[in-house]
């Protein structure tokens, strides 16, 4: 079948691609790997007059990486092009291990980091661990750059902080705290390319000061869960201090049933995982959970 | 809806077409190019069956529009064999019986041929995690992974 009908436009300016996009405004879509965009598109879910390509723009190719500021992570950059940077791999465990987890390697090859968040999807792999990570977005527009905090970026199911006209340049990552480790642990229906069930993304200091949890598929959007430290500020052992997050995350997501399981399980599982990544990451050796 | 004039390389050829916007790599390699190797089934990323080299990567190519592959290169299953002479992978999918439907086979031949450039002696592992794009409905995964472990030898 073919795909409806649009207008291709592919600028090789930022300048041009502003004002591109501040031409036709919610009339356009951007597109960078496609792979949500062409399927919305066949779907007719989304049915955007103009496609405007972000690859043109040669800066939005950059991956870099700061001593002082970190990461950045343009709009074009694949998830395969993130995993391939061992500084990623070495100081963004976390954010390594999430792009790992995503749909499939083929996929991989196109998609991007800056798509997963536009696309907004609750079950978003790339959304928990930037939200563990305190990740900036810098949105752009013909007025001009603000940057959104990413626990600011999503609004609900599908729907981001963007206004029409305004699209994401890149993603900042700032360096996590010394010692601190993180993780993502994604449970699924199957060990191949699928949506997740449940997934976690923690990151953690060893001194129990800095323990930051986030999820996707448990609410409308990928959801920080906030002030888990708390349960970390009293007395007791790790176990019951662990036990503790645990009843935080489950009292404050509102996971649904879909086609991948029903609600009950999502609850479950979602503290399954938090306390086993907890352990992990905080050096209980029995991760059994 | 907009026109474009682009000119791309398949399997080493140049090729100069003109494509609507809405017009998909594969509908361009299978309908305009006429090469039918390459497989057309879900159309949504889901089963990998229409997998290509872009820029010797492995790409669906239902989830890439014409227009963005202007001044690319991309390979298909027809570009693989030197003249009459298969690939290492090719010879071992015929020992091996990998092949039962053969619809998803020029997917796993692509995709076995680009890990192999990659990862000349890929662990079990490693070919189960870089062949999950794609699926085998007639679910012969085992002769498929004991043939790309076999031309990883030759």
């Amino acid at each position: 079948m073919p795909l409806p009908k649009f207008d291709y436009i592919r600028p090789r300016t930022m300048k041009k691609l502003v004002s591109a996009l501040a031409e036709h405004k919610a009339d356009a879509k951007i597109i960078a790997g496609g792979t949500d965009l062409v399927v919305l598109l066949r779907d007719k879910i989304v049915r955007p007059n103009y496609v405007i390509d972000v690859k043109g723009v040669r800066e939005l190719h950059k991956l870099s990486w700061n001593k002082k500021l970190g990461l950045t992570i343009g709009a074009a950059v694949t998830l395969n092009e993130l995993l391939d940077s061992d500084i990623v791999k070495q100081k963004f465990g976390v954010l390594w291990k999430a792009a790992s987890t995503l749909a499939d390697p083929t996929i991989r090859n196109r998609a991007t980091l800056v798509g997963n968040i536009c696309n907004a999807s609750p079950a978003a792999d790339t959304a928990p661990a930037l939200l563990v990570l305190d990740a900036k977005v810098e949105v752009v527009g013909k007025k001009g750059k603000r940057t959104v905090a990413i626990k600011d970026f999503f609004r609900g199911v599908k729907k981001t902080a963007l206004k029409p006209g305004e699209f994401v340049r890149a993603v900042k990552v700032p360096n996590p705290p010394e010692g601190a480790r993180g993780d993502y642990l994604k449970w699924g229906r199957t060990a191949g390319e699928d949506l997740s069930v449940v997934g976690v993304a923690a990151l953690a200091d060893s001194s129990e000061k800095l323990v930051r949890v986030a999820l996707s598929s448990v609410a409308p959007t990928p959801l920080l869960v906030p002030d888990i430290e708390g349960a970390f500020r009293d007395g007791g052992s790790l176990d019951e201090k662990i036990e503790k997050a645990v009843s935080i995350v489950q009292s404050k997501i509102c996971p649904i049933s879909d086609v991948r399981c029903c609600k009950e399980y999502r609850l479950y599982m979602a503290g399954v995982l938090t306390s086993r990544v907890l352990k992990q990451l905080l050096g209980v050796v029995d991760v059994k959970a | 809806m907009s026109r474009h004039k682009i000119s791309l390389t398949v399997n080493g050829q140049r090729y100069d077409v003109e494509v609507e916007a809405n017009r998909t790599l594969l509908q361009l390699i299978r309908e305009d190019l006429e090469m039918t190797g390459t497989k057309c089934a879900c159309e949504r990323g889901d089963c990998g069956l229409c997998t290509v080299l872009l820029d010797g990567v492995p790409t669906k190519s239902c989830l890439v529009l014409a227009v963005e592959v202007d001044g690319h290169e991309v390979t298909t299953v027809e570009g693989i064999a030197k003249g009459e002479e298969l690939n290492a992978v090719q010879q071992a999918f015929i020992k091996h019986g990998a092949v039962q439907c053969g619809f998803c086979t020029p997917a796993f031949i692509i995709a076995a041929t680009a890990l192999l450039k990659r990862n000349p002696h890929p662990r079990e592992d490693d070919i189960k995690e870089a062949m999950g794009g794609i699926l085998c409905r007639c679910t012969g995964y085992r002769q498929i992974i004991d043939a790309i472990l076999d031309a990883s030898k030759r």
